[in-house]
């Protein structure tokens, strides 16, 4: 076996499949995009090469409106971090401590991430509707009618209003993957920690959190590369509207795919939110590392 | 020894993965020769012998929701009924992602998976497909229907002089009123004048009634509006031009219309919730009576026509009036045909399809006539006595149009389209005036 592990020749014909799917179904769909991103192109007939126009409009049009859906997605990527995460954390240490019912509560918090979200869509939708819809309908009821607003059809509200569903549907998410490093904890430290008086906010700050940081920087990297891949949820609420107030870089690539025919500038899109994607990936791991040390 | 079993090992798998893979698609099919049918089904002979089935895929938009369903449904059986030989398998997509499905597909050339015949509009949108090849010329198709069908009706899926596209019905933007609520503040009849059907809707606001619904998140519903304004200012032809990319949008006569439509909504004629529902609850909206008038396309007439035979509520049709009398007429309108079938290029069987297409617009047109979702592109052959009120009525204002301009987002090619679709929600939206929906698109298109 020790033969067959040094033969280098014999590792590459091992590794060929999964290689041969890796490149396929990953790195050649980049390669493609980023390829096309060269072009001026209706996605059907022939194709224009232009080099690397199509980058230069998507940072300098207006009327594309790219750096505004980027900052949609990165305050999104901050909300998730700045709140999402320290909500599920909490959720995932107050399991964490066997209370009561922890099973149901785990179930109940986690089952919107099981839920299609389409069908979550369809339920804020219904929700933020602006004649029968539950929130108005409750502010009328408790006399305030002046808070009732048409919340996904005006530019001051729209964003607020599908960044709410957004958040919410994955808290149960990063609870769950939290909770099992929180369970993953050894009872030891907890109880070695107790008997020399530790409070319970202690245990956490000075046991829990440093033991579950692998775990809490996987969860960063899914909630902000989450946020800039946002796509689903947005689509159905408001498909970016009202005036692209809630645009992010997903909604607008399908768009030049889609609606505009620009199958280069959508290609241009892809390739930047990869880029992005990897990225953000790598600065995170980085602070991560650079806070370890 | 372990080095070949390794190899074998190897080799192994390669082959196996291999063998899982799909099986090489066929080589491209040459692009079709544009020759006749050599059978079409107008004319073939009924065979002695059972042929084998030949299989037609067709899709289309006419969803269960769709108005048009009926009329697929029973032109489809009909045609089948009376060609044993051919079996239509069609599939009917939302119309929002069915856009998006046919270009994927086109985009993707000729795999099994394409239709045969597709619904398409006419105007630019089929005109990409024929432009690259994609839809297949129906010239020859076309000469056993020209009876039937005015080549006038083809004008709008004609590029380079060939004709690409089978029209079914077509629509014309019109403006729908609710006699009842009108009747609360004085009218009996659809204001004729701007001045008039503003002092109307100043009348229904003071009574507390909305005055127009409008699916602002639709923003095609919104050119229900402003395209008709801004042809009764500018007149047909000027706006004809500007659609065609021939015309230029730097004419301060638009920024007065667009100003002129963005009073209406600064004044309140516009229900407000209506930037946050779809059309179709704006529709029902208006059927219910929430609103004395909806500005939309005669495909509506039916579901209209439909609460008005079953609650009596007395709707009535009509044109927006004239804002400038110097440059347009009433009887200028927003519309033309537009509902289309087509056929792949890339279809085995493209000349059967190109006759079959003919065959089923006729009788999708005919039956979708009578259910009251359009007017007659096709010459109708058969008892009208049955056509709804206020298809009628609309096919009455047509028949006195003076000229027509087809729908903007239809008119205009894809990216276009949509860069006039950005500025007419900003004008919507007021977060843009007549002057900056002008200045930008004289900037973005010319």
């Amino acid at each position: 076996m020790k033969k067959l592990y040094s033969n280098k020749f014999h590792i590459l014909i091992f590794l060929l499949p999964a290689l041969i799917l890796f490149c396929g179904v990953l790195i050649a769909p980049i390669g493609a995009s980023a390829y096309f991103s060269l072009f001026d192109w209706k996605g059907i007939g022939p194709k224009t090469f232009i080099g690397l126009s199509n980058y230069k409009e998507l940072f300098t049009s207006n009327s594309i409106g790219f750096l505004k859906a980027l900052r949609n997605s990165l305050l999104l990527a901050a909300l998730s971090v700045g709140l999402q995460l320290p909500l599920a954390l909490a959720l995932a240490l107050a399991l964490g401590k066997k209370i009561k019912g922890e099973r149901a509560f785990l179930s109940v918090y986690f089952m919107p991430v099981l839920i299609s979200t389409v069908v979550i869509g369809q339920l804020w939708l219904k929700i933020y509707n602006p004649d029968y819809g539950i929130l108005n309908v409750f502010l009328r009821a408790v006399g305030l009618e002046n808070w009732t607003r048409i919340w996904l059809g005006t530019k001051k509200t729209a964003l607020g209003a599908v960044l709410v569903p957004t958040l919410w549907q994955y808290v149960g998410y990063h609870m769950l993957l939290l909770y099992a490093g929180v369970k993953s904890v050894p009872i030891e430290l907890r109880e070695a920690a107790m008997l020399d008086g530790a409070t319970d906010g202690q245990v956490n700050r000075y046991i829990v959190l440093p033991y579950i940081k692998p775990i809490v920087r996987i969860s960063v990297i899914f909630a902000v590369t989450g946020s800039l891949k946002s796509f689903d949820l947005i689509y159905v609420l408001t498909n970016g509207g009202p005036l692209h107030s809630t645009e992010v870089p997903s909604t607008l690539m399908i768009s030049m795919l889609f609606l505009r025919n620009r199958y280069g500038m959508g290609s241009t899109i892809a390739v930047l939110l990869i880029l992005l994607c990897f990225g953000f990936a790598l600065l995170i791991n980085v602070m991560f590392k650079e806070s370890e040390e | 020894m372990k080095k070949i079993l390794a190899l074998a090992l190897a080799l192994c798998m390669i082959f196996a993965l291999a063998a899982c893979g799909q099986q090489a698609a066929p080589a491209p099919a040459e692009k079709p020769a544009e020759k006749p049918a050599e059978a079409a089904p107008a004319e073939a002979a009924p065979a002695e012998a059972a042929p084998e089935q030949t299989v037609l895929k067709l899709w289309c938009i006419a969803t269960e929701s769709d108005a048009n369903r009926p009329g697929y449904e029973k032109a489809i059986a009909e045609f089948e009924a009376a060609h044993p030989d051919i079996k239509i398998e069609w599939e009917a997509f939302e119309n929002n992602s069915y856009k998006t499905k046919i270009k994927a597909a086109m985009m993707g050339g000729d795999t099994e998976d394409l239709p045969d015949i597709f619904f398409t509009w006419a105007g630019a949108f089929l005109g990409d497909f024929a432009e690259v090849g994609s839809a297949y010329c129906l010239d020859e198709a076309y000469k056993p229907f020209a009876g039937d069908l005015p080549e006038v009706m083809l004008q709008n899926s004609t590029y380079g002089g060939k004709h690409f596209g089978v029209p079914l019905t077509y629509n014309i933007v019109t403006l729908f009123a609710n006699m009842d609520l009108l009747a609360e503040v004085g009218y009996t009849e659809i204001p004729q004048t701007y001045e008039d059907l503003t002092a109307c809707c100043d009348a229904l606001v003071a009574k507390g009634i909305i005055p127009f619904g409008c699916a602002g998140s639709e923003t095609w519903c919104v050119t229900e509006y402003l395209e008709p304004i801004i042809e009764k200012t500018i007149g047909y032809e000027a706006l004809g031009s500007i659609f065609a990319g021939q015309g230029s949008w730097n004419d301060p006569a638009i920024a007065t219309a667009v100003d002129n439509f963005q009073g209406m909504v600064k004044k309140g004629y516009f229900d407000p919730n209506g930037m946050a529902i779809g059309n179709d609850q704006v529709k029902a909206n208006f059927i219910d009576g929430q609103y004395a008038f909806y500005q939309n396309g005669s495909w509506n007439c039916g579901e209209i026509d439909a609460k008005e035979t079953a609650d009596g509520v007395n709707f009535e049709a009509a044109l927006f009036p004239v804002m400038d009398s110097a440059k347009a007429t009433y009887g200028q309108v927003i519309g033309g045909p537009s509902d289309t079938l087509a056929v792949c290029a890339y279809s085995k069987n493209a000349d059967l399809a190109a006759s079959v297409a003919f065959e089923l617009g006729r009788s999708i047109c005919h039956y979708c006539y009578l259910a009251g979702s359009g007017l007659p592109a096709w010459t109708p052959d058969y008892d009208t006595s049955e056509v709804k009120q206020l298809v009628s009525d609309v096919a009455a204002i047509v028949a006195k149009a003076d000229g027509m301009v087809l729908f903007g987002d239809t008119a205009m090619s894809a990216d276009p389209a949509n860069t006039y679709l950005d500025y007419v929600a900003q004008v919507y939206g007021c977060e843009l005036d007549g002057a900056g929906f002008v200045e930008g698109l004289t900037k973005d298109l010319g």
